[in-house]
C-alpha cells in the first residue's frame, strides 16, 4: 500500500501509462511457471531445494545442526511449542536415518501445527476481532476456526481460497437433478464461516466490502498492489483504473448476511422472553406518550412558528404533497425542527418530570430484569451473499476513490487485469474470478504462495517483498527454485502441508545457525560472511526471534500453564482461559486446573478502535499487528519495554512460580535435577557443565529461589531466539 | 550492515531495499541507516540528523484537546450581531451538501488581558493571566471534519489511515533523539482521541510514544515483582548478562540479539528515573498550588501538566498531553455549550500554572508549549445549544519556544465560520513546531519514499508569530 501512493505520487516522473502498462507485461512475474530442471542429474535421496541452492551457492554452507537444536527449531517452527523432554530424548536415541522425518510427520499432523500457520495466514488475510464500523465483529472467531481446520485438513490451497471467496468448493457449487434441472447445492456444513474473509471488509457503505475484498486478494493472494489503480492506471504494473474497478465490480453485489447460530430452543426462548417484555413494558409506554406528546407538539409548532413563511408553509404541508424541492428544503431544516428528550425535560413541571422519571426508570427496570432472567444471548455469524439488485446496478469507476461520492462517467463492467475478452460468469461473479485466480496456469497464484511459506520457515522469503511482486520490487533471490517450488505445489495438488515438509526436510534447513566466527577474519564464516553477507544463499539457518504469540505460548508451555485446547472465541490476555464461552466449553471446563490456563496466543484478541484500544499491549509490544491491512511481514524491534515485560509483568512472574511448583514437584530437593528439568523444558536441552554450575551456585540450595532461577532462564536471549 | 539488523521498516514498504532507509538529512543524502542506531555500544536511540537550524526550543509540550474546542466562545469573539440569522453553510468531509443553519448566540463575556490586550473568554481567566506569553492563531483549518480522520489528518500529516503514516511526535523522536538517556523521547499522558496519535507508523515502535500516566506506575511492567530488593535484581541482571554471553557470542552476526543488552539497559535505567521523574515529593505546595494540584476540579490535569513539566525538565523531546480524549473526545459539545464549562475549569489553572512555572524557572524560553484541537465548532447548533464541528476555521495557541507572545495572528470571518485572514492548514503548525526545532520540514522526509513520507505536504512556518 506504501508503495501503491509512491506510485501514486510518482505520477508525473512517470513517462506514459500505456507504455509502462505494456511494458509490464513481461514482468518475470507473469510470466507462466515453467518447471525447472532440478540441477545436478539423478536427484536420489537429495531434496531438491538443496540442489537449487548449491547451485548458486559460491561459499561452503554450514554444517547441519546439532540434533537438540534441530529439534527445537523444527518444533518451534511447526507448532510454535516446543519438545517435551521426553520427545527431545527419544529424538536423541533414535538412531535411524528417517527419525527426523518421522519428528516432521509427527508435527505436521499436529493440529498445533494447524494454529500456528493458522496465525501466520490470518496476519495476511487481516484477521480481526474488532475495526472500524467492523459489523461482522460478533462470531469472527469462527472463520479463524475454519482456518485452522482447513489447514489441519490439508485442504488443497486453491479451494482454501476458493471457499474463502465463494462458501463453496470449486467442484461442488452446483449439482443436477434426476430431470435435468441445474441448481446451487448446499454447501458444506462449516464453510460458510470461511465467508468470515469477505464479510470482516464490511463497513458502513456497501462498497467498502467490495473495494476491501480487492485491496485483500490482490495483495495477499496475487502479490499484486492495485489500491493504487483506484485513483488512476498503475505506474508500474499492468493494472489500469478499470481493471481495479472491474475487479470491485465483481465484488459489488455481495451483502452481509448476518446468521443465527442459535438452536431452536434458543430461539423460541428469546421470542417468548421479548413478546413478555413488551406486554408488560406496552401500558407504561403508552402511559409516557400521554404524558409527553403534547408537550413535543408545542415546542414543535413554536420552532416551526420561528422559520419564515415561505418555509413554514413547507413544513406544514403533509409530506406526500410536498414536491421534490419543498421535500429537500424539508429535510434541510429536519435537524433544527427535532425535539430532543432533554428540551421536553427543560420545559416539564417539576411534578411531570418526576412523574416522566418514575415511569422511565420503571422501562428500564424492566427491560433489564427480563434480558437478566430470560433471553438467552443469541450468537450470529456475518457471512456474505449476492444481493440480485445489487448485481443488476451498473458499476463505474470511482476517480475519488471514494464509494460515498457516486460518479456515473465512466462504466465498468465486471473482470480483473490480464484477462481480455468475453469471461463466463454463469456460476457468478467471484465464482469466474476465483476460478482465473487459483488456476493452475496463474503465474502469481502459486508463486505467492510458496514464497509465504518459505518467508515463515526462514524468516525472509525467497521474493523478498511477499506481497509485491509488482516492477518495483526486483527479482527474486533464486527464481528457479521459486518456480519449482511454485510447480511442486501445483503437482502435488495444492498441497501446502507437502511444500512445508520439503522445506523442512532439506538440509538447508537443517543448518548450524552459529556466527561466532564472522567478525574473526580469516574465518571460514568471515568468508562467507563477506560473500554473502545478507544470507540470500542461505549458508546458515537465520535465527529469529519468537513472535509475539510465540512468547506467550512458550512462557505458559514451560510453566505447564498453556491451554492447547483447539478454536473457540478470542480472549484479553488479562481475563482467564474458560470463563468466556467456547465452543467446546466441555473440555475446557473439566478440571479446575484448566481454569487457570492460558490459551494460546493465536486466540489474543486484536483490532483497532478510536475510542480504546483494542490489541492488547503485549501483542503491540512485542510488534504483532492490530489486523487492520493485510500484514505480509512484521515489523522486528528490540525495544525497552519488550524487556520490562519480561523482567516485570505479573504474566512471566506468575509462570516462573508456576515453573518453580512444577520443578519442586518434580525434583524435590534434588536441586541438580531441577535445573537439568528447567534448562530442557525452557531452551530444548540439558544445561553445560558450566551453566549447570552457575545455576547451583545460584540456587545457594535454597529451593525457593527456583522461582527467581526460573525468571532468569525466561529472559535469557536463549528463550526468545530460535536458531 | 548485517543481514539481520534492526529492521524498523514498514512491513508493506517494498519499493527500495529496506537496508537503504535512510532519513534525508541536509541536502544530500546523509542519512544513517537505521540499524546502526543500537550499534553503539551503550547507546540509545538517538539524533537521526540532528537540527537543520539552530534551534529556539529544546522540548514541546503539545496540548491536545480531544473533541473540538470551541474557538468563539474561548479566543475567537464575534459578538451576536448575528445571532438567530440561517446562514449559508456547507456540510463538510465528503458531504457537500448545501445547507443553512441558524447562528447560536455566544454566551460568553471576552476580557482584554495584559499588555497585549488579547480578548480571552471568562471560561479561560488564569489562561488570560499569561495571555503577554502567547500567541493565538485565529485562522486554523484542517479538511476532515470527523473526530477521527481530523485527528489522524493533523497528527500524521496524511488524510486516512492506510499508508501507516507516524504521528507528530514520533517524527520529532525520530529526528532529533532524546536528550536523556534514561527516558523515552516520545512521551504521551493522558487518552488520546486514538491510538494514531502515539504511532511510530513506518519509522518503528522504537519512536512511538511512550504512555505515562501521573501516579507511582508510569509506565507498564515498570517495577520490579514485591518482595525483589534492588540488590537481588542487580544480581539477577549480572548473572543473566553472563548467561547470555555465549549465545551473544555464538550469534554474532544478529544484531537483534546484540540489541537485546541496550533494550534492557534502558529498561533497566527507567526503572531507576521515571519513578524519580513521576515523583512529586521534592514540589513544594506553592508549585503544586499553581497548577492546580488542591482543588479535585484542576488535580487531575494538573498532576499531567506537572508531570509533563518535569520530563521536559528531564530532557524528554516531545511530551503530548491529551485532555478529555477517548472516543469523540470530551470537547465535543453538539448539545450544549454549557458542557465546556468543565472542562475549560479543569485546564484553565493547570496551563496557566505551566506556562507560570516554565517563565520562572527559565523553561519558556527553550520549551515550545502548544494548545490545539482537531477543530473548532460551528457558528450554528444543529438544534441545540451546543455547536458541530468546524475544520475550516479555529483556533489554536503556541506560547514560549521562540513564539513571539501576546500577539493575534489571522481571522475567521464574521461569524467565525471560515478562516479567511491569514488562513493556515494545520501543517503550518507543524511546520512551526520543526522550524522553532531546528528542523526544516522540507528535508523532514525519507528519501526513499519521497514526498509521500513527508510530516508537512505543503505550507510552512508562521513566520509573523516567530519571535
Amino acid at each position: 500500500m506504501l508503495l501503491a501512493l509512491v506510485f501514486c505520487l510518482g505520477q508525473q516522473l512517470c513517462c506514459s501509462a500505456e507504455v509502462t502498462a505494456a511494458k509490464g507485461l513481461s514482468w518475470w512475474s507473469l510470466q507462466p511457471v515453467q518447471r525447472p530442471a532440478v540441477p545436478g542429474g539423478e536427484l536420489g535421496k537429495d531434496n531438491p531445494i538443496d540442489r537449487f541452492l548449491s547451485v548458486s551457492r559460491g561459499v561452503q554452507p554450514k554444517p547441519p545442526a546439532d540434533r537438540r537444536t534441530l529439534l527445537r527449531r523444527v518444533h518451534l517452527d511447526l507448532t510454535g511449542i516446543p519438545p517435551t523432554p521426553a520427545e527431545q530424548e527419544a529424538f536423541l536415541a533414535d538412531p535411524s536415518p528417517d527419525a527426523y522425518r518421522k519428528v516432521v510427520d509427527r508435527l505436521l499432523a499436529d493440529e498445533q501445527h494447524a494454529v500456528r500457520y493458522a496465525r501466520h495466514w490470518l496476519d495476511v488475510l487481516r484477521y480481526a476481532d474488532a475495526d472500524e464500523r467492523m459489523t461482522a465483529a460478533p462470531g469472527i472467531h469462527l472463520w479463524r476456526d475454519w482456518v485452522i481446520r482447513a489447514l489441519h485438513e490439508d485442504l488443497p490451497y486453491d479451494q482454501f481460497v476458493q471457499v474463502q471467496l465463494t462458501g463453496r468448493r470449486s467442484n461442488e457449487r452446483t449439482q443436477m437433478s434426476a430431470t435435468g434441472h441445474r441448481s446451487q447445492r448446499e454447501p458444506r456444513p462449516g464453510d460458510v464461516f470461511a465467508l468470515g474473509f469477505l464479510s470482516r471488509g464490511a463497513g458502513s457503505d456497501p462498497q467498502e466490502l467490495a473495494m476491501n475484498a480487492v485491496d485483500t486478494i490482490s495483495s495477499t493472494f496475487l502479490g499484486m498492489t492495485v489500491a493504487c489503480a483506484k485513483c488512476h492506471d498503475h505506474m508500474f504494473d499492468p493494472v489500469s483504473q478499470t481493471d481495479y474497478y472491474s475487479m470491485k465490480a465483481l465484488f459489488d453485489p455481495l451483502v452481509l448476511r448476518k446468521m443465527t447460530l442459535a438452536s431452536a430452543g434458543d430461539l423460541m426462548a428469546a421470542g417468548k422472553a421479548q413478546a413478555e417484555l413488551e406486554r408488560q413494558r406496552a401500558p407504561l409506554e403508552r402511559e409516557r406518550d400521554a404524558l409527553l406528546e403534547p408537550i413535543r407538539r408545542t415546542l414543535y409548532d413554536a420552532r416551526v412558528a420561528m422559520l419564515p413563511p415561505d418555509i413554514q408553509t413547507v413544513i406544514r404541508k403533509p409530506e406526500r404533497t410536498r414536491s421534490v424541492e419543498e421535500q429537500k428544503i424539508a429535510d434541510d431544516y429536519f435537524p433544527i425542527l427535532r425535539i430532543d428528550g432533554d428540551k421536553i425535560d427543560e420545559v416539564l413541571t417539576e411534578d411531570l418530570r418526576k412523574k416522566d422519571r418514575d415511569l422511565r426508570r420503571q422501562i428500564d427496570d424492566l427491560t433489564q430484569a427480563i434480558r437478566r432472567t430470560n433471553a438467552p444471548v443469541i450468537p450470529v455469524f456475518h457471512a456474505v451473499e449476492a444481493d440480485p439488485d445489487r448485481a443488476r446496478e451498473q458499476r463505474y469507476i470511482l476517480t475519488s476513490a471514494d464509494p460515498s461520492r457516486s460518479e456515473t462517467n465512466r462504466p465498468v463492467r465486471p473482470g480483473w487485469p490480464f484477462v481480455r475478452g468475453a469471461i463466463d460468469f454463469r456460476e457468478g461473479r467471484v465464482e469466474a474470478f476465483a476460478d482465473w485466480l487459483t488456476s493452475p496456469d496463474n503465474p502469481l497464484f502459486a508463486r505467492v504462495a510458496v514464497n509465504r511459506l518459505w518467508q515463515w520457515h526462514f524468516g525472509e522469503g525467497l521474493h523478498r517483498q511477499p506481497s509485491d511482486f509488482g516492477h518495483q520490487t526486483g527479482k527474486p533471490t533464486q527464481p528457479e527454485l521459486l518456480d519449482w517450488l511454485a510447480s511442486e505445489l501445483v503437482r502435488s495438488g495444492f498441497s501446502l502441508r507437502h511444500i512445508h515438509r520439503l522445506i523442512v526436510t532439506s538440509a538447508t534447513y537443517q543448518r548450524a545457525s552459529e556466527s561466532e566466527g564472522a567478525l574473526k577474519p580469516g574465518s571460514t564464516e568471515a568468508a562467507h560472511h563477506q560473500h554473502d553477507p545478507d544470507n540470500r544463499q542461505l549458508w546458515r539457518h537465520p535465527v529469529r526471534r519468537l513472535e509475539a504469540e510465540a512468547i506467550w505460548d512458550n512462557l505458559h508451555w514451560a510453566a505447564g500453564l498453556l491451554d492447547v485446547q483447539v478454536g473457540g472465541p478470542s480472549f484479553e490476555p488479562g481475563e482467564r482461559s474458560g470463563k468466556g464461552k467456547s465452543t467446546q466449553s466441555a473440555t475446557t471446563a473439566t478440571t479446575a486446573t484448566t481454569a487457570a490456563k492460558r490459551r494460546r496466543g493465536a486466540y489474543m484478541t486484536r483490532g483497532f478502535s478510536t475510542s480504546r484500544e483494542a490489541t492488547p499491549e503485549f501483542l503491540r509490544t512485542f510488534d504483532a499487528e492490530d489486523g487492520r491491512d493485510p500484514c505480509p511481514m512484521r515489523t522486528r524491534t528490540v525495544t525497552a519495554p519488550q524487556a520490562l515485560f519480561l523482567m516485570n509483568s505479573p504474566e512471566v512472574e506468575r509462570a516462573a512460580d508456576a515453573l518453580a511448583g512444577r520443578l519442586r514437584a518434580d525434583a524435590g530437593n534434588d536441586l541438580p535435577r531441577a535445573v537439568d528439568l528447567a534448562y530442557r523444558l525452557v531452551l530444548s536441552r540439558p544445561p553445560e557443565a558450566k551453566e549447570r554450575e552457575r545455576s547451583l551456585t545460584y540456587l545457594a540450595n535454597d529451593p525457593q529461589r527456583l522461582s527467581r532461577f526460573a525468571w532468569l532462564l525466561f529472559n535469557l536471549d536463549e528463550f526468545i531466539h530460535v536458531p | 550492515m548485517s543481514p539481520d539488523s534492526l529492521t524498523r521498516v514498514p512491513h508493506n514498504a517494498s519499493a527500495f531495499d529496506r537496508r537503504q532507509f535512510l532519513f534525508r538529512a541536509g541536502g544530500g543524502f546523509l542519512g544513517v541507516a537505521l540499524g546502526g542506531l543500537w550499534a553503539e555500544a551503550g547507546e540509545i536511540p538517538n539524533a537521526i540528523v540532528g537540527p537543520h537550524l539552530r534551534p529556539k526550543a529544546r522540548s514541546v509540550i503539545f496540548l491536545f484537546m480531544a473533541g473540538g474546542v470551541s474557538h468563539i466562545d474561548t479566543f475567537d469573539p464575534k459578538g451576536n450581531a448575528h445571532a438567530g440569522k440561517l446562514i449559508d453553510a456547507v456540510g463538510f468531509g465528503d458531504n457537500l451538501a448545501a445547507m443553512k443553519r441558524p447562528v447560536i448566540p455566544c454566551h460568553r463575556t471576552f476580557t482584554r488581558h495584559g499588555k497585549s490586550g488579547t480578548p480571552v473568554s471568562d471560561w479561560f481567566p488564569h489562561i488570560g493571566g499569561v495571555i503577554d506569553e502567547i500567541a493565538v492563531v485565529r485562522s486554523m483549518w484542517c479538511h476532515e471534519g470527523n473526530h477521527f480522520p481530523a485527528v489522524i489528518e493533523t497528527c500524521t500529516g496524511h488524510r486516512g489511515r492506510q499508508f501507516d503514516h507516524p504521528s507528530f511526535g514520533a517524527w520529532v523522536s525520530y529526528a532529533l533523539g532524546s536528550e536523556n538517556r534514561n527516558l523515552p523521547t516520545f512521551v504521551n499522558i493522558g487518552r488520546p482521541s486514538s491510538p494514531v496519535q502515539l504511532t511510530g507508523g513506518y519509522l518503528g515502535a522504537g519512536v512511538s510514544a511512550t504512555p505515562f500516566q501521573a501516579g507511582p506506575t508510569p509506565v507498564p511492567n515498570l517495577h520490579p515483582p514485591e518482595g525483589l530488593t534492588a540488590r537481588e535484581r542487580d544480581e539477577q541482571m549480572e548473572l543473566l548478562e553472563s548467561m547470555n554471553a555465549e549465545f551473544r557470542a555464538r550469534h554474532t552476526l544478529q544484531s537483534a540479539i546484540q540489541a537485546r543488552t541496550q533494550a534492557y539497559e534502558l529498561a533497566a535505567r527507567m526503572q531507576l528515573s521515571a519513578p524519580e521523574a513521576v515523583d512529586f515529593a521534592s514540589e513544594p505546595a506553592h508549585i503544586r498550588s499553581m497548577y492546580g494540584l488542591d482543588d479535585r476540579h484542576t488535580e487531575e490535569f494538573g498532576k499531567q501538566l506537572l508531570l509533563a513539566r518535569r520530563l521536559s525538565e528531564r530532557g524528554v523531546r516531545f511530551i503530548q498531553v491529551c485532555h478529555a480524549g477517548g472516543g469523540n473526545g470530551g470537547w465535543d459539545s453538539h448539545g450544549d455549550m454549557k458542557t465546556h464549562e468543565p472542562l475549560c475549569r479543569a485546564t484553565d489553572r493547570p496551563i496557566a500554572g505551566l506556562i507560570r512555572d516554565l517563565k520562572q524557572r527559565g523553561m519558556l524560553d527553550d520549551t515550545l508549549v502548544v494548545w490545539t484541537s482537531e477543530f473548532g465548532r460551528t457558528p450554528w447548533s444543529q438544534n441545540t445549544t451546543g455547536r458541530d464541528h468546524n475544520p475550516k476555521g479555529y483556533t489554536s495557541w503556541l506560547a514560549g519556544g521562540g513564539v513571539q507572545g501576546g500577539l493575534v495572528h489571522g481571522a475567521t470571518d464574521d461569524v467565525g465560520y471560515r478562516a479567511v485572514e491569514n488562513p493556515h492548514y494545520y501543517s503550518d503548525l507543524n511546520a512551526t513546531i520543526l522550524h522553532l526545532l531546528g528542523l526544516d520540514h522540507t528535508r523532514m522526509e525519507l528519501s526513499a519514499l519521497g514526498p509521500v513520507s513527508r510530516l508537512v505536504e505543503r505550507g510552512g512556518p508562521i513566520r509573523e508569530i516567530l519571535a
